[in-house]
């Protein structure tokens, strides 16, 4: 812990002392960390930051010692279930995967254009993106390409690069899965090129343009998600950047 | 560790067998083995993985300080599109001085002058992927030529920057400028060489010299103006004759950094134009 302190001195100093964080000693300790950071990190930003419901350590202890925290298994409301057969959540639910919610995200990808509900990517959802990722790849096989190696590299990468990117430039962080279930999202548009690509080639005039329109269709999605989700403001086409990137190497994998 | 997690085992087996034993009556036999015991399962992987993050974190603070990082990423569209403009064009900006707050400097969200990481990583990345598209035009591309680029670029920035370092304290230059600064100047090169190689991608070798022409000289006078505020001492950046032997050693460090951009930038680019 006295790491800290040589943090603090080169920088804005904040009232958070370093004695409020010796209390729930029990495996705290880092979320304790990232109050430090995120407190040190206030550039008079309007909003202040909205701290996540698991980092607070002024709140009263009142689960179960050693107990996972809700928000960390999503699916651990699951396990309160009781375990005789009629009671048994159906599977589905079990799995976490809720048709409804896959339908609605997929709904505010195909409508770049339209404001986003910030609480739709709460839980992190990857069997949609899986699904995508698997479809695009099947349309490039159509198209003769096979190359689900580099799709699977590329969308690594770009998710790492973009977690990375995203813990730096917000206020809140963000964790992987929620990264990689929205790029993963915003890859729908993509399977549209690349299912063109199997009807008539893309390397003409009208190739570039319907190209360069999925591109930024994909990345405005992206960045409009990521925008409303992580609350972060005038940085849209900041997060936009990256995003077309990402896409646009996936767009040159269709295309050549 | 261990015998915290030893710990957690008894707590979770003790608690998850009060509540499937509550719940035994009715239930056929498998489930109530197999429900504590994928609960424990699950319960116990959950907390070794907080456990390993929890640790990652506590080393990685320690050699990558976040929270200084942060500061250098605290931008918006405005400060971006300002900020590429004055690397294009630093020929009408006249205030080149950062603003402090209480001593410490503001985040470049607030002044146009402050250095920031975000433009040099994207132009990094955004080089990369310009180049590789270059070698594709002339069919000339592999993967492995990409990242041989990616590389090479990277790795003569850290030089550059491990060289400016070792000549700042050769010539006992007292400054506020600490190394991520100096990545963050040395990364607005990049900005010059995209604009050059695109230019050129588009419109044949006459254009990628004119266009890399005038990027030189912009990052030229860029560099120029924004390291003499901060090596030279207040007096002699705004044109005061001090110490005349010790400003001159410190203007030339400042004009050989200057010049040293558009060496990088021409080195790295004309190869990639044909």
């Amino acid at each position: 812990m006295s790491g800290f302190d040589k943090f603090n001195t080169d920088f804005y100093q904040s009232s958070y002392s370093v004695d409020d964080q010796n209390q729930a000693g029990y495996g705290y300790n880092n979320e304790n960390q990232y109050n430090k950071q995120y407190s040190q990190y206030d550039y008079s930003q309007q909003m202040g930051y909205p701290a996540p419901g698991m980092m607070q350590p002024q709140q009263p202890y009142t689960g179960q010692i050693f107990q996972p925290t809700q928000t960390y298994t999503p699916s651990s409301s699951q396990s309160m279930y009781s375990s005789s057969f009629d009671d048994e959540p159906p599977l589905l639910e079990e799995l976490g995967i809720n048709f409804d919610h896959i339908w609605q995200k997929t709904l505010t990808v195909l409508h770049p254009l339209k404001v986003a509900d910030g609480s739709i990517m709460n839980e992190t959802d990857l069997a949609g993106p899986m699904v995508f990722c698997l479809a695009f790849g099947a349309t490039l096989l159509l198209a003769g390409k096979i190359q689900f190696g580099y799709v699977y590299g590329i969308s690594a990468i770009g998710c790492l690069g973009m977690y990375c990117l995203l813990n730096l430039m917000s206020m809140t962080g963000v964790s992987f899965g929620c990264v990689a279930s929205v790029l993963g999202y915003c890859l729908l548009p993509m399977i549209v090129l690349s299912s063109f690509g199997v009807l008539f080639s893309l390397q003409g005039l009208m190739g570039i343009i319907l190209t360069a329109a999925i591109i930024g269709w994909c990345s405005l999605s992206a960045s409009k998600i990521f925008i409303s989700a992580l609350a972060m403001d005038g940085q849209q086409l900041l997060v936009a950047y990256p995003c077309a990137l990402l896409y646009g190497v996936f767009a040159l994998i269709s295309v050549f | 560790m261990r015998n915290s997690s030893c710990r957690e085992f008894m707590c979770l087996s003790v608690d998850r067998n009060q509540h499937s034993g509550r719940q035994a009556a009715g239930s056929p036999g498998q489930s109530m083995l197999s429900e504590p015991m994928s609960n424990l399962a699950m319960a116990y992987g959950s907390s070794l993985a907080t456990q390993g993050k929890e640790m990652m974190d506590k080393n990685l603070d320690r050699f990558i300080p976040i929270s200084k990082l942060k500061y250098y990423f605290a931008v918006d569209t405005l400060y971006v599109g300002k900020k590429l403009g004055l690397l294009v064009f630093p020929y009408m900006h006249e205030n080149w001085e950062v603003s402090y707050q209480q001593d410490t400097p503001v985040a470049p969200r607030f002044d146009v002058n402050a250095p920031d990481l975000y433009i040099p990583a994207m132009g990094f990345i955004t080089y990369v992927l310009v180049a590789g598209l270059a070698l594709g035009t002339q069919n000339r591309f592999t993967p492995e030529l990409l990242g041989v680029h990616a590389s090479s670029a990277l790795v003569w920035l850290i030089m550059e920057v491990l060289a400016v370092l070792l000549s700042l304290y050769l010539v006992t230059v007292s400054t506020d400028l600490t190394t991520i600064d100096l990545l963050a100047f040395a990364g607005y090169k990049y900005v010059g060489m995209i604009v050059g190689l695109v230019a050129g991608l588009m419109f044949g070798r006459p254009a990628y010299y004119l266009s890399l022409l005038w990027c030189c000289a912009a990052i030229f006078v860029f560099m120029t103006r924004t390291l003499r505020l901060k090596l030279l001492s207040e007096a002699a950046a705004e044109g005061k004759l001090v110490r005349v032997a010790r400003n001159q050693l410190r203007m030339y460090l400042t004009m050989c950094i200057a010049a040293a951009q558009p060496v990088f930038m021409y080195w790295f680019t004309y190869h990639l134009i044909r």
